[in-house]
């Protein structure tokens, strides 16, 4: 099968779900809901059935789309994320009707499953995107269906706000992506990623000025997807005022899709040894201050969604330490290992979260106090979530962070390893934070009457799947390990 | 720096005179301002958006319907769909030996998705004006 079909598909599908949606005003918006997950996990499993040798080098795609094992262990990874953010958004439809000004209760919920589906194709594209043509045209994809998404619930306050905030800040972020291109199309007169790479090996050092403006204006633009310092500036508010379903794919599909565009880049950047110590130290700095800054500040956070948006802060500074490091040659497996282990601890938080800030309408961290008795099953979970986060062992989260740290040691980081370790040590105490609310501290007053928390039985289900993953692969990480080029 | 930032600053001179001369400009002419009109001297009269004619009565900007900015998107939509296809047809007969099929259907994708888009908005009442 032709690898492009992947994201042909699904985006068909997704404007049969938008027609079906806006020609049936009578059917429950849930099943649109359904619908979308069953058609993500067909395209997950049509993955495994790609031929890349299919692709016909005449077409005109060729050269703009790669369909390499990264590519494709990353397009699975989004697909998943995808499938996880569908079955959150059907449980959260009833939080973000409420916030809709629609006549009819149910209306209005039907899009945000096609705009999933959209910008999960969107993230597909990035993942195999190696022409900045490309790059650019699926990162809009997928920033301008975030843009509708983040405001989604438009009768809310918070939401509008983040929402403006976002197509603010994306805006600019954009424009500085693209006027980094320019630069490095009109030094290099291309715009494809293997040709720059070659181009790079042999050149002249009076072209290093153009050419590492242009790459600074780029990374800022990517700086912005991941959440890494300069640009981190919106993630707090848009974190916390987007639907809770459309945070956790805005936390972990954007950095994961951004983190593979980065890697791209820099595998063709790092052609010219001179070219590359420059931006190796860039990218070390950035790496240091997004560690530190994240685990900083999240240390006061007082409300779990905003607690979460600076660790997935911090977690992007880790992961820029391992792209920081790839001179040791096996920093990339390292990231898509961490990717994956943050994907599902970050998935499982936010799982929770969401259950826990639809039964109590809030998200702050006074709400959990209790939880621990309240639904024990809901705590267990969150408590393997944020452990993995903070990278305990026998967790998914420390393989992860091991996996990084041997590579920047590798590398010989050893600033930016310190400057990790603190940050782990920040991590544990606002990690655990979350813990003493849910098992030591007592629930207040008004709290302490509601019945536990009642999921339905596939989100339950989801919740499971993760919480055993989370455990099993943190014992034994050999099967995703060998899925990694 | 060499040869590379010569060959630059020549082609660019023209628009560095021009940005030279537009910001030069505005300071001469704030400055003469400044220093032959009494300086400082501000009042409430000479505060106002403008010194002379009527006084500005309305307060704050008019709140106009954000139906406004939905026409104008559709308009922008489908305005964009027609300067997209002149360039195709004028250069479809030179392709059409080598790439027809290629560029047909790729123009046929880009008209489906925004067909999707316009039904979309059609069904949806945003094209209902007087609601």
């Amino acid at each position: 099968m032709n690898p492009i079909l992947l994201e042909a598909v699904l985006v068909c599908y997704a404007f049969l779900l938008l027609l079906v949606e806006a020609f049936n005003s009578r059917m429950p918006r849930r099943y649109f809901g359904w619908a979308a997950v069953v058609g993500t996990t067909v395209v997950f499993f049509m993955t495994f059935f790609v031929d890349s040798s299919k692709m016909n080098p005449e077409a005109g795609y060729y050269g703009f789309y790669a369909a390499d094992t990264l590519a494709i262990l990353f397009k699975r990874f989004i697909l998943l994320v995808s499938v996880c953010v569908l079955i959150m958004a059907i449980e959260f439809a009833p939080v973000l009707v409420r916030y809709l000004p629609v006549e009819k209760p149910d209306a209005g919920s039907g899009e945000m499953y096609s705009l999933v589906l959209f910008a999960c194709a969107g993230m597909m594209w990035m993942a195999s995107a190696q022409n900045f043509v490309m790059i650019f045209v699926s990162v809009e994809l997928v920033t301008i269906t975030f843009y509708v998404m983040v405001a989604m619930m438009r009768g809310n306050r918070a939401s509008l706000e983040a929402g403006i905030k976002f197509l603010i800040l994306g805006a600019i972020a954009t424009s500085l992506n693209v006027y980094g291109i320019a630069w490095i199309f009109g030094t290099l007169g291309t715009t494809e990623l293997p040709e720059i790479g070659a181009i790079l090996q042999s050149i002249d050092s009076s072209l290093f000025p153009s050419l590492l403006f242009g790459f600074g204006l780029i990374f800022a633009g990517i700086s912005f997807k991941v959440a890494a310092f300069p640009f981190q500036f919106w993630v707090p508010d848009v974190y916390q005022g987007a639907p809770t379903p459309v945070t956790a794919f805005l936390s972990v599909g954007s950095k994961a899709s951004a983190f593979v565009v980065l890697m791209r880049v820099l595998e063709s950047m790092l052609s010219n040894s001179e070219l590359s110590s420059k931006i190796l130290f860039m990218l070390s700095l950035v790496a240091g201050v997004t560690i530190l800054m994240g685990n900083l500040s999240a240390i006061p956070q007082t409300n779990f969604k905003r607690l979460l948006a600076y660790s997935s802060i911090a977690h992007a500074g880790y992961l820029l330490m391992g792209a920081a490091s790839i001179v040791s040659g096996n920093s990339g497996p390292a990231i898509a290992y961490y990717l994956m282990a943050y994907l599902i601890s970050n998935m499982l938080a936010f799982g929770v979260l969401l259950v826990v800030g639809k039964s109590t309408g809030s998200d702050e961290l006074v709400h959990f106090n209790g939880l621990g008795k309240k639904s024990p099953w809901l705590a267990t979970a969150l408590t393997l979530a944020v452990l993995s986060l903070a990278g305990l062992p026998f967790t998914v989260g420390f393989f992860g962070k091991f996996f990084i740290f041997s590579s920047a040691l590798q590398a010989q980081q050893f600033i930016l390893v310190g400057i990790g370790i603190l940050g782990i040590g920040c991590g544990f105490y606002y990690y655990l934070k979350v813990i003493r609310a849910m098992f030591w501290l007592p629930a207040s007053k008004e709290q302490s009457i509601s019945s536990p928390i009642e999921i339905s039985k596939p989100y339950a289900v989801m919740l499971i799947l993760l919480s055993i993953s989370l455990i099993i692969f943190g014992v034994y990480p050999e099967p995703i390990f060998n899925l990694i080029p | 720096m060499g040869k590379w930032w010569g060959v630059m600053l020549e082609e660019y001179l023209p628009a560095l005179v021009h940005v030279v001369v537009g910001i030069g400009f505005a300071v001469v002419a704030l400055l003469t301002n400044f220093l032959l009109g009494r300086a400082g001297a501000r009042s409430k009269a000479k505060d106002t958006p403008y010194e002379c004619g009527m006084l500005p009565a309305i307060e704050e900007q008019p709140r106009f319907s954000v139906k406004f900015y939905l026409v104008a998107m559709l308009f922008i939509l489908f305005d964009i769909e027609v300067v997209f296809m002149y360039p195709w047809a004028v250069v479809f007969r030179e392709y059409l030996e080598r790439e027809g099929v290629l560029i047909f259907w790729s123009m046929m994708g880009f008209i489906g998705i925004l067909l999707v888009a316009f039904l979309y908005a059609l069904r949806k009442g945003a094209m209902e004006w007087s609601r």
